[in-house]
């Protein structure tokens, strides 16, 4: 007891003190807003490139990269807690006593300052006061005798200080849940292919990527994903089936913002992507015998070349590419490019760029420009650039008729444009016997630009998408959340003590009965609220009245 | 002349009094009430897209009728001595008329809608709520214009015209966001209808609407026209504002992504920007407080001085404003978790939005334990109410402008 009044009981006081309270909420804000400016749990390299080595292993040190789970901020808001349990422990029993001790008596000269007021006169004492308190049901009535004078005071909302206790044991509460969760819980990611199975979440813990094993497996049924016109998606769907010890257990469709729980773990769909389709391309050999290959591999594999030292690293896969095809400014038009792959193309010599090779050709206003990819040099997707083959790839016959046109041109110097037409001719001839194509100007066009284009080609052939298998992966987020349950009722109890603490008021009222020498009983009025005067006020001078209605009509008490 | 324009004063006034205001709120409440049953009990139940129809079928009209006739008769049985209960009416039943009258506004501008043949996503430009848009941030523009020239004239009638013109853009502005839930419903064959609560141009809108319903109403309470010469500035700021973001294509109504569908949009946005729509009005009062205050130290004989609100006034309807605000800025914090709890797997990721959202909350928290724990008053707290809205407006735009996160669909591209 001793150790408590002299040693604890200061420490408490000065812990759970303003001026403590607001550093440690200032220290809080800041720290919280270097986490906004900063983000948070990225890539290491992307940070050693944007900072550079210095800075970059300073904050790494200090933790910034996942600031909010350093032991330093987990001290900011342990303290935080401490300083509101000892400033509840210290004004919890002040509260309460000043809630207990009511005064019944007001003496004159406080109630000259006092704005609300009145005086009454009565012929009967008892039916006085029995009006006053039918006029105020529900009040809290106290009576107080000092010599011949009768004192009452009724209360209204004495409970508005609980207001206070509630607010700041509730903020006490939802920091305890907060701690819980980061204590007992866990969230992570996990990718699911599209018939697949899985049972582990990896999650960033500060610089390094952990992961932790579920006590039951996933398997991802089937996956479907609904675009808006504008290739938007508008809702993807999982369909997952939880096996427990090699049992199934239960089989559900999850959305975004419906997931599923079991055994506490609580399952959401948080994202998809490519789950490893298999692609195939054919490779357009730029030989003299132009023959084609067909290359296989699935996404996120590489494939290598047979023939040469050039392989094709496979990226991503989208079966749906839809673009605004209206100039900026105009109204959007938007239209669907097709399926597309993504890929890297290495080679000896070569530069390595990223690849989008599409399997439609480009058909603009209903004219066919030949088959296109896009080339980024950077690897970056915001650095792609448009390519125009010219031939349609997706017509077999227009590379036989490249093949034919090139073969049958002219070799010697001095050939003239009746020879490269004849040669031309001749191709047509050879590639389509029955009868000439239909959009034979187009197709001009489409080997003209083939010629401008194709023989300046580094890779050794013309990768072009041919045919595809989709899969998908769901991206998964699973958490369990044992704090989750007392922050919300943390947060109820704020809420409501925040409503208190803002509406309730405390109204008081005292009033002096007093026996007059003429037999008649005098009777003085006071009022108090805490809050709101001007509604308070009107509700004073309705009470005037009301009183003397009560006493008018004899209500019995 | 005098008696019958008493007489016509008294008439609406009548309207808001006593047993007419008690039975009309209460057939509204029961109107909502047999909304709310019919969500619940009637037919499959409550389908998001659906539900509009349903109310004007038929069967909504018999669920509301019925709902609004039960109120009715309990209000009919109500006795007339219980004046708290009255009071209670005579509160909420011109927020419930005023909520009518902008449904009803929504309805007739629906007759105005180009033809559907005419609607298409690609091209919004010709929907009617574009103009009915325009219309609000003329009508606020020339409110503000009003409200500063109030201060210098404060005989004429020009703050009534101020007070009325902001009434006119606030029920512009309220019936113009229900004409584009209703418009968003036309596009793409009704595929991508959501409340117009999702981008920063539509709750933009709101939040002029918010931060003029809040100060009308403390206006009307507190007699304090003067502190509409701050408010309506703020305001024309954000009209600026977002007339710009029409202008780079921001206005259009848009797919909702996934992680949006969902019915907490509907409730954890409009409370937030109460919370927000306040803490501006706070800072009006603030500026205005600190006007004041230097036009008094200098000693000045201004007029303005008999024209607005006193310091202890001011004091006052800041911090009313802030408890307005705070509560519901907290219920929509804690309504935020909720909603990330359930859509991405934990209610609080240190996101920048929810960082920011938190260190507002305790900038207004300290705001309160100042003036109630120490005491303080006048310079510093104004000073607080203005700085602290500075935060705010961070949290709101600066976040989406400039840090990346959770958030990022407020984002401007």
């Amino acid at each position: 007891m001793k150790f408590y009044h002299h040693t604890l009981k200061p420490i408490l006081n000065r812990v759970g003190s303003m001026p403590v309270a607001i550093l440690l909420l200032l220290l809080l804000s800041v720290a919280s807003v270097i986490g906004t400016v900063l983000q948070q749990n990225q890539d290491q390299a992307d940070y050693l490139h944007q900072f550079g080595p210095t800075w970059y292993w300073t904050f790494r040190a200090l933790g910034l990269f996942d600031m909010y789970h350093t032991w330093w901020f987990m001290s900011i808001l342990g303290l935080l807690m401490f300083s509101l349990a000892a400033c509840l422990l210290r004004n919890t029993p002040r509260f309460l006593q000043e809630m207990k001790n009511r005064k019944g008596t007001m003496n004159e000269n406080a109630r000259k300052h006092i704005e609300q007021k009145f005086d009454l006169t009565f012929d009967d004492k008892e039916k006085a006061i029995s009006s006053i308190k039918t006029s105020l049901p529900d009040w809290k009535w106290m009576e107080t005798k000092v010599g011949n004078v009768l004192w009452l005071r009724g209360d209204k909302g004495r409970f508005h200080k609980w207001g206070y206790i509630t607010v700041h044991s509730a903020m006490l509460v939802i920091l305890i849940g907060g701690w819980l969760s980061v204590q007992f819980g866990f969230r992570g990611n996990m990718a699911v292919p599209e018939g697949g199975k899985e049972s582990e979440i990896s999650f960033l813990k500060g610089t390094t990527t952990d992961y932790l094993k579920m006590p039951f497996e996933i398997r991802c049924d089937d996956f479907t994903v609904n675009f808006f016109s504008t290739g938007a998606p508008s809702e993807f769907r999982s369909t997952l089936t939880i096996i427990d010890d090699g049992k199934e257990v239960m089989t559900k469709d999850i959305i975004v913002n419906e997931p599923l729980s079991y055994k506490g773990v609580r399952i959401y769909q948080a994202s998809f992507g490519d789950g490893g389709s298999m692609v195939t391309l054919k490779l357009h050999r730029l030989n003299k015998k132009g023959n084609v290959d067909i290359a296989k591999a699935r996404v996120y594999t590489k494939f290598n070349d047979p023939y040469s030292d050039v392989s094709l690293e496979l990226k991503d896969f989208r079966p749906y590419n839809i673009e605004n095809m209206a100039d900026p400014g105009k109204p959007k038009h938007f239209k669907d490019m097709g399926p597309a792959v993504d890929f890297v193309i290495r080679g000896e010599g070569l530069t390595p760029v990223l690849v989008r090779s599409f399997m439609n050709p480009f058909i603009i206003n209903g004219k066919n420009q030949g088959s296109y990819m896009m080339i980024s040099t950077t690897g970056d997707a915001r650095d792609f650039e448009t390519y125009l083959l010219g031939l349609d790839f997706s017509e077999p016959k227009e590379w036989q008729l490249f093949q034919a046109f090139v073969h049958s041109l002219p070799t010697e110097q001095g050939a003239t444009k009746e020879d490269n037409l004849n040669a031309f001719r001749a191709a047509l001839d050879e590639v389509y016997p029955d009868g000439r194509p239909s959009d034979l100007p187009m197709l001009g066009n489409r080997v003209l630009q083939a010629l401008k284009v194709l023989p300046d080609m580094p890779w050794p052939f013309v990768p072009v998408l041919e045919d595809y298998d989709q899969t998908y992966y769901t991206g998964l987020q699973l958490a369990k959340d044992p704090g989750m349950n007392v922050v919300w009722i943390g947060s109820a109890l704020l809420v409501g003590g925040l409503c208190i603490m803002f509406y309730v008021a405390h109204r008081k009222v005292w009033v002096k009965i007093q026996e007059q020498e003429n037999g008649q009983v005098k009777v003085e009025v006071t009022g108090l609220s805490n809050r709101n005067p001007v509604a308070f006020e009107q509700e004073f001078e309705d009470l005037e009245k009301q009183i003397k209605t009560a006493y008018d009509q004899g209500v019995k008490v | 002349m005098t008696a019958i324009t008493a007489d016509k004063v008294s008439f609406t006034s009548s309207m808001y009094k006593g047993r007419i205001a008690h039975v009309r709120n209460w057939a509204y409440l029961g109107l909502l009430a047999g909304l709310a049953a019919m969500a619940m009990f009637a037919g499959d139940g409550y389908v998001q897209d659906n539900f509009v129809f349903q109310m004007f079928s038929l069967e909504g009209v018999k669920w509301m009728a019925g709902g609004a006739v039960i109120g009715m008769g309990y209000a009919f049985t109500t006795s007339e001595s219980k004046f708290r209960a009255f009071r209670f009416s005579e509160i909420l039943v011109p927020w419930l008329d005023g909520a009518v009258l902008m449904v009803a506004l929504m309805g007739l501008y629906t007759l105005f809608e180009p033809a559907e043949a005419m609607i298409t996503y690609e091209d919004q430009s010709n929907l009617f709520s574009g103009r009915v848009v325009m219309t609000m941030n003329i009508a606020l523009l020339f409110s503000a214009l009003c409200y500063i020239a109030y201060l210098f004239a404060p005989d004429s009638f020009i703050g009534k015209l101020g007070t009325a013109t902001a009434w006119i853009g606030v029920y512009a502005g309220g019936s113009a966001l229900l004409l584009r839930w209703y418009e968003s419903y036309l596009l793409m064959g009704g595929d991508i209808g959501h409340a117009p609560v999702s981008n920063l141009y539509e709750v933009f809108i709101l939040l002029f609407c918010v931060i003029c319903v809040i100060y009308l109403t403390l206006e009307s309470r507190h007699n304090a026209r003067g502190l509409g010469a701050f408010v309506l500035p703020i305001v024309a700021a954000g009209i600026f504002f977002s007339i710009w973001l029409e202008s780079i294509g921001q206005s259009d109504i848009k797919p909702l992504v996934p992680a949006l569908q969902s019915y907490w949009m509907k409730i954890h946005v409009p409370l937030n920007f109460i919370g927000y729509g306040s803490f501006a009005v706070a800072c009006a009062a603030g500026m205005a407080w600190l006007f004041r205050n230097r036009l008094e130290q200098g000693g000045s004989q201004s007029r303005l001085l008999s024209v607005f609100p006193s310091l202890k006034q001011l004091d006052n309807l800041a911090y009313k404003a802030v408890a307005i605000g705070f509560p519901a800025f907290t219920l929509a914090t804690i309504l935020g978790a909720a909603w990330a709890a359930e859509a991405w797997g934990g209610y609080w990721s240190w996101d920048p939005k929810e960082t920011w959202a938190l260190i507002v909350w305790l900038v207004y928290g300290a705001y309160l334990h100042a003036r109630f724990s120490h005491g303080l008053q006048g310079k510093t707290l104004a000073w607080w109410a203005v700085l602290g809205f500075l935060v705010t407006i961070f949290c709101f735009v600066g976040v989406n402008m400039y840090l990346s996160g959770l958030h990022s669909y407020g984002q401007l591209t």
